[in-house]
């Protein structure tokens, strides 16, 4: 890839980066930059490797070419960076991914007090405030099990924010959502776009993006097939994919 | 039938409370007895089983019985069971060759392991605070046999026997073989080859070879090879022996709990930040062993019940010391009763460990709803 990389200041940065499933070329030479305070979206078919992509972001997967930053910090698999790269990166996972042996709560404070060692009480008095701002303040001594599945994605975004990221990676967070409870959660991640947080959001939720986003960039086959701001991309795409995949989705 | 439409019709009315189910005796016999005619013939078979069997073990265990014979000489003209063996032979059945008059504290090694029991079975305890009951208790339990202190006066590991030696090496052998049934099962997963296939190795080794021969190897075969002066305690290395033993086969329990643990929840801790240390003790191996708490709980009973193989190397737990009991020709023929003696007594321990496990288990289930 050429010298086309922006000043600036990016949260997150991916410099032609690859990355392959055996011989499945799963990302092909990706660069993209999130710029602080700015929300990405990313769209797609599946199998285009829009999780890959934000998996990649804070060591989930490795990527085997090109660099990916995270504040600077290049996650390159030592240790340090991954840990330094995890503490700056919050993430909301497509099945909350909750520890369900845990309370609310505790759910929220693990990683501050374990991790992070926080003072405990510290730790839970932010964590209230954190569920307050979620609307799940009542649910705190709950187990994650006794949760609908909106109230559990709420409670994974308070605990992916207990950490005060640098940005937060929403891998499709209302995919596995029963349709009546979508609303409950993109309310919570508007609002939180509101205050200023910077994104990255792989979803297909066509009206998020539209409201929220700053860029939406659309994958297929592993690459980056077009990115540009929603009013544009969702009116005037440029290639036969994005408006076959436009065309798919906006039937649903 | 061409002119068939499909309907349906709107309204249900209001809810209504279920028809009532036959209630009292008879409604539950009905249900649970007499069901099928299949279930009313076994009902029929079982019923006159029991009614022949009852009566006469009432007969021969408490009509008939004798309970007091200070020599003996009572049973011999009994057609019931004599009891009074039990009463003759309790303190060498319980307490094996422990000095007699020391023998106050083997029955207090006894009532903290009963106490520790009961304590685990109270709901809300912090788990913290059980390990460190059930350490103070251990620790106690250890210097009241062994003496040497506290006025205490010393009694060698070979003299211990009953109860208190099957306490001792059980829960030697539980408290010893959990860790390393976590070690191995975490090993058996570890990203390092040598560390896999030691961990492999051992799991498939000790499971290939029976108890007694793993007792066998560290008590007659390993003396052999290790000069005199290093030798350690019998005791010790039987119940060495057993943890190996218990650790190979809750490995292999515990690995199949690790592998229920989604990827989801390794990939959440590791995206909060958790490193391998913390994520495995705070996230996954917390729900690993609760899964698996019903099979581990059938290999901790058998922990208890394999303290008996220690007899073969001398060792007078429970079993053992029954044995030598039963040699004294005033009381041979009644070997009987005191089996049933003996079998009450396992049974209540290992009745009260399943129970045990039914608690978690449904403190467990609790957070589901």
């Amino acid at each position: 890839m050429g010298p086309t990389r922006p000043a600036g200041d990016f949260v997150v940065e991916f410099e032609g980066v690859d990355k392959w499933y055996g011989a499945h070329h799963a990302l092909r030479s990706v660069t993209l930059g999130v710029a602080r305070g700015e929300r990405v979206a990313i769209c797609g078919p599946s199998g285009s490797g829009k999780s890959t992509l934000i998996r990649c972001v804070n060591g989930l997967e490795r990527h085997q070419q090109g660099t990916i930053r995270v504040d600077g910090i290049p996650v390159d698999g030592t240790g340090l960076g991954l840990a330094a790269v995890r503490r700056r990166t919050g993430m909301v996972f497509q099945n909350f991914n909750l520890f369900p042996h845990l309370t609310v709560l505790d759910n929220l404070t693990l990683g501050p007090v374990y991790s992070g060692g926080e003072p405990a009480a510290a730790a839970e008095a932010r964590a209230r405030l954190l569920l307050d701002r979620v609307g799940i303040a009542d649910q705190q001594a709950k187990f994650p099990g006794q949760l609908s599945g909106g109230q559990q994605q709420r409670v994974a975004i308070a605990r992916a924010l207990m950490r005060e990221p640098s940005v937060m990676l929403f891998d499709e967070p209302t995919s596995s959502l029963d349709p009546e409870r979508v609303q409950e959660v993109l309310a919570v991640m508007e609002e939180l776009a509101r205050g200023g947080m910077t994104m990255l959001v792989v979803t297909h939720e066509m009206g998020f993006m539209r409201r929220v986003a700053d860029l939406v960039v659309f994958m297929d086959q592993g690459e980056i097939v077009e990115a540009a701001p929603p009013e544009l991309f969702f009116t005037q795409p440029r290639t036969d994919r994005a408006r076959a995949f436009l065309g798919q989705v906006m039937h649903l | 039938m061409a002119d068939a439409r499909s309907f349906a019709v709107a309204g249900g009315g209001p809810p209504q409370p279920p028809p009532p189910v036959a209630r009292g005796a008879v409604g539950w016999a009905r249900r649970h007895l007499f069901a099928s005619p299949f279930d009313a013939l076994v009902t029929l078979a079982l019923g006159l089983l029991i009614a022949w069997l009852v009566p006469r073990a009432f007969a021969w265990a408490v009509v008939d019985a004798v309970w007091y014979a200070p020599d003996g000489q009572a049973c011999r003209a009994a057609t019931g069971a004599c009891w009074a063996v039990v009463a003759e032979k309790h303190r060498l059945i319980l307490f094996g060759t422990y000095p007699y008059d020391q023998q106050w504290r083997g029955a207090a090694v006894i009532a903290i392991f009963v106490a520790l029991i009961g304590l685990s079975s109270i709901g809300r305890i912090p788990v913290r605070l059980r390990l460190a009951a059930w350490g103070a208790g251990a620790s106690a339990g250890l210097v009241l046999l062994l003496g040497g202190v506290f006025g205490l006066s010393p009694v060698g590991t070979h003299l211990w026997g009953g109860l208190p030696l099957t306490i001792v090496i059980f829960v030697g052998t539980v408290a010893g073989g959990m860790p390393l049934a976590v070690l191995l099962a975490l090993g058996r997963q570890s990203e390092m080859p040598a560390i896999r296939a030691v961990s492999v190795g051992i799991v498939e080794v000790v499971r290939g070879l029976p108890l007694l021969a793993v007792l066998f190897v560290v008590s007659l075969v390993f003396p052999l090879f290790v000069p005199p002066e290093l030798s350690i305690d019998k005791l010790v290395r039987a119940i060495l022996g057993m943890i190996v033993f218990f650790g190979a086969y809750a490995a292999e329990i515990v690995r199949g709990g690790l592998q229920a643990i989604p990827a989801g929840q390794h990939e959440a801790a590791k995206a909060l930040g958790l490193g391998y240390r913390l994520r495995m003790r705070r996230v996954v191996l917390p729900q690993a062993l609760a899964l698996v708490v019903p099979a581990l709980l059938n290999d901790i009973i058998r922990a208890f019940k394999n303290t008996t193989f220690v007899a073969i190397l001398g060792l007078f737990d429970v079993l053992g010391a029954t044995k030598v009991a039963l040699e004294d020709p005033a009381w041979v023929r009644h070997a009987p009763e005191i089996y049933v003696f003996i079998f009450l007594l396992y049974l209540l321990f290992c009745l009260a460990f399943s129970r045990r496990g039914m608690a978690i288990e449904r403190r467990l289930a609790a957070r589901k709803r």
